[in-house]
């Protein structure tokens, strides 16, 4: 009755793409669906597409290293289905939409590769309108080319340097960066420093970003602190301290970032063993070296499993189709470990450099638990940091009880955008880890769909026919 | 681990509605409780609840179980209002009176005859109406036009389950009563005069306890001498985004929150203790929705869930004193949220007084089902 496929990849990002391919060359059949129109994921967002020298050099070479991933994929064979929004998975396989069309797929395995997004920056005035993620910036111009001037940067990590530096490059002007990254950072950093130079690249890279930065003239503040946001209907100035005092500055628009971390509604939604971080201070799922989580049928890889950046991603993809070929008997030991030696290899190469850069560009407390009791966590609910410590005060002994009790959580985004700073607020409330804590129970569907999507053919079929009988009369 | 805990008069084992409401009962007229909870993630009935108070239908083999209902229909209000002047939860309740949709004639037929006969043996005054398509139509404009009638009952109210478990806690909390999750009773056992309770951490005494831990009744009675028939019934619910108000009336398996969103399912399966939800069930449940209220069907759905029911065999309460000693009570029921001004107040005063009236609990002893065995 339902398809039935070998390998079903959710994610058309370096992760997905590359696994689709290695799972091809195992002969297994592929079905990969993403939610966007074309191949690429965040990352390489529109790489289909033909762009002008232009943008290709704002964008820089790593952009340009995932044409050759794509050029691969869409030749491997897989069956690639875009605009289609997976809303459930199981172990009977997934459930997905696309223009009104709906359907299951069944699949033997099922591999998450669904990437990352920013972690949340929960401080006064974040939900006024012009206070936009780093992220949200970049879609801008990889997509619509259209970029926000005098714009106001704010936060720590790679993304929000590349983010301020691409501007630069397009000739957009950069009202200021205020770099939130602690100075207590630099100590413990230094010393993952020469583990993190067995991949010089990505130091020396980001070295000559930041150093372009500076020559740019651009306004640059360090060590900043107690930031918010304040605006009539919209933002107008973005205020902070640092060690010298207290400063405002007047801005229409403020791109604020501080770092990555899983998509995790996907994963979590299975119900399959997650575990905190200490070292990237998020959820992630407790997988093997090869991308297996604690269901048999489920696989993830890529950022959707813990930060590793797009070359990670990729390597982490093909290891993960190796092993479910493998696990599926369609690659015999010999063949496998032989074809998923070098990638491991390669993979915890790349990965050398995390430890470094987790430390270096972790989030102080400040920017991840608000200190403001009105600051708003969940944004969809409006539940503030004191609403959360009232429910803690009354005994509620995790989020999904506060959920309960709060309706944070309970919105549209499903926690995706409070789930973290819920964990660590009650944490520290509670004077228990984050593991103790946990996270929400994240349910289907995974993506808003509407009743009638549920419902399903049968109730499209009947809204067909009386639309019919309207057309009629 | 361990944790010592000077001894409570009352130990209340399980921290949903009906333990809260015991627990919030007691406090208030001056005893000394803790409250025993588990923890983040547990079978929680409160969150698999629509949300009604709901008379209609109920006690169709139980003219006690019947009037036990009505009584505590009629008390909500007072509840409510005592509840949200003593926490500032203000639990959304209302008493529109509700409808019992029907989709075919037969059912509508059937569903009015059941109803009459129940009246036919309450002694506590609950009215009802069979309203036709028409007439259905008037009262509910955006019912679907497959919709065959109703059953309306005056007496049906609505409120928000979450937030009256947060309220009870709260409350509970505020007359003196010590709220403890994270801490599960592993094993129970009598201890001289009172009870020895094992949770995952902390040993606590009691001098009496009661037994309001739901599912977890069957396996903790049997260590104290009682039986607990009770299985799980699992309800798939779904809940959408706010959308335009257009239900201010109580429906069977469906309810318009105060903030918008609906609420609807109506499953009941035999699962066992799997909480997950299943496509062909959620299918059926969204084309009921729609059937019924044909504007749903763009609306988004934001969550769909399982959660386990408590059910007896008979589907009625079952509330027991331990013989002999009979300082443990047992309390198992299905409607936690209609009842609870029940548990808070006459349950409570029974509590107190160490005596469950043989006359008056006889219709909810778990003794009847051994009769009926037979």
């Amino acid at each position: 009755m339902n398809e039935m496929v070998d390998l079903a990849i959710i994610g058309a990002g370096p992760a997905g793409m590359s696994a689709a391919c290695a799972a091809r060359a195992c002969r297994l059949s592929v079905v990969l669906l993403d939610e966007q129109p074309s191949p690429g994921g965040q990352i390489y967002r529109g790489i289909a597409e033909a762009r002008d020298d232009r943008l290709a050099a704002i964008l820089g070479k790593d952009y340009a290293a995932g044409e050759e991933i794509y050029r691969r994929f869409v030749a491997c064979g897989a069956n690639y289905r875009p605009a289609t929004t997976v809303w459930r998975i199981g172990p009977d396989g997934l459930s997905w939409i696309s223009a009104g069309r709906s359907g299951e797929l069944a699949a033997r395995r099922v591999l998450v590769a669904t990437g990352a997004m920013e972690r949340p920056f929960p401080s006064k005035g974040w939900t006024l309108p012009g206070v936009m993620t780093a992220g949200a910036g970049q879609i801008l111009l990889k997509a619509s080319r259209l970029v926000a001037d005098g714009a106001v940067f704010v936060g720590c990590g790679p993304l929000l340097y590349l983010v301020a530096h691409q501007y630069l490059n397009a000739g957009v002007t950069v009202r200021a960066i205020l770099d939130t990254a602690p100075r207590e950072n630099l100590l413990p950093a230094s010393a993952l420093l020469p583990g993190a130079l067995r991949q010089p690249h990505y130091i020396v890279k980001g070295l000559r970003m930041i150093a372009a930065l500076r020559r740019s003239g651009v306004r640059m503040h360090r060590n900043v602190r107690a930031v918010s946001f304040s605006g009539q209907d919209r933002l107008e100035a973005v205020h902070w301290r640092d060690r010298s005092g207290e400063y405002a500055l007047e801005c229409a628009e403020a791109f604020v970032h501080q770092g990555v971390i899983p998509n995790l509604n996907m994963t979590m939604s299975t119900g399959c063993r997650h575990a905190w971080d200490e070292q990237q201070l998020c959820w992630r799922p407790d997988l093997d070296a090869l991308g297996r989580s604690s269901l048999q049928w489920l696989l993830v890889a890529g950022d959707g499993g813990g930060i590793g950046g797009a070359r990670s991603a990729a390597l982490s993809g093909a290891i993960s189709a190796l092993a479910a070929a493998h696990d599926l008997g369609r690659l015999d030991f010999t063949a496998f470990e032989r074809e998923s030696a070098p990638l491991i290899a390669a993979r915890r190469r790349d990965m050398a450099v995390r430890p470094f850069l987790d430390r270096l560009y972790r989030p102080a407390q400040g920017f991840r638990i608000p200190e403001d009791e009105e600051t708003v966590i969940c944004r969809c609910e409006e539940v503030t940091c004191g609403d959360v410590a009232r429910a803690v005060g009354e005994g509620c002994p995790g989020p999904n009880q506060l959920k309960s009790f709060t309706r944070a959580g309970m919105g549209p985004c499903q926690g995706r955008l409070c789930g973290h700073t819920v964990t660590e607020t009650m944490a520290l409330l509670s004077g228990r880890t984050p593991q103790e804590v946990g996270y929400y129970r994240i349910r289907t569907p995974i993506k808003p769909v509407t009743v009638g999507d549920i419902a399903g053919r049968i109730e499209n079929a009947e809204q067909g026919a009386q639309h019919e009988q309207a057309a009629a009369d | 681990m361990a944790e010592r805990h000077p001894t409570s008069d009352f130990v209340v084992i399980g921290g949903g509605i009906v333990g809260a409401s015991i627990a919030y009962g007691l406090a208030k007229s001056g005893e000394k409780v803790l409250l025993l909870d588990e923890g983040d993630v547990a079978f929680r009935a409160a969150r698999g609840n629509l949300g009604n108070v709901w008379v209609q239908g109920k006690g169709a083999t139980s003219h006690a179980y019947a009037d036990l209902t009505r009584n505590a229909a009629n008390r909500w209000g007072g509840f409510a209002a005592a509840l949200q002047e003593e926490t500032g939860i203000d639990l959304h309740f209302r008493r529109p009176g509700a409808f019992y949709i029907c989709f075919s004639e037969e059912e509508l037929e059937r569903r009015s005859g059941m109803m009459a006969s129940i009246n036919e043996h309450a002694t506590v005054r609950s009215e009802f109406e069979t309203v036709g398509p028409e007439e259905l139509r008037r009262r509910l404009p955006e019912i679907g036009p497959e919709i065959a009638g109703a059953t309306y009952c005056p007496d049906d109210g609505t409120a928000n389950p979450l937030f009256l478990l947060r309220a009870l806690i709260k409350a509970a909390a505020g007359f003196g009563a010590t709220y403890l999750p994270r801490r599960k009773v592993v094993s129970l056992c009598r201890d001289g005069e009172g009870i020895c309770i094992e949770t995952e951490a902390g040993t606590f005494h009691a001098g009496r306890v009661v037994l309001a831990a739901g599912l977890g009744n069957g396996k903790l009675a049997p260590q104290l001498g009682m039986t607990a028939p009770v299985r799980p019934v699992r309800g798939q619910i779904m809940v959408t985004e706010k959308v335009r108000k257009f239900l201010d009336f109580g429906t069977n398996f469906i309810r318009q929150t105060v903030e918008g969103g609906c609420v609807f399912g109506e499953s009941s399966e035999e699962a066992g203790f799997d909480e997950g939800t299943t496509l062909s069930v959620l299918r059926e449940t969204a084309r009921r929705a729609v059937t019924a209220f044909p504007l749903l069907r763009d609306a988004r759905v934001v969550r769909a869930w399982g959660a386990l029911r408590i059910m007896t065999p008979d589907g009625v309460p079952v509330y027991q004193q331990a013989p002999g000693a009979g300082n443990v009570f047992l309390i198992t029921v299905h409607s936690g949220v209609t009842l609870a001004p029940f548990h808070a107040g006459e349950m409570a005063v029974a509590l107190r007084q160490n005596r469950l009236d043989p006359d008056r609990y006889l219709p909810f002893s778990p003794e009847r089902f051994n009769v009926q065995a037979a």
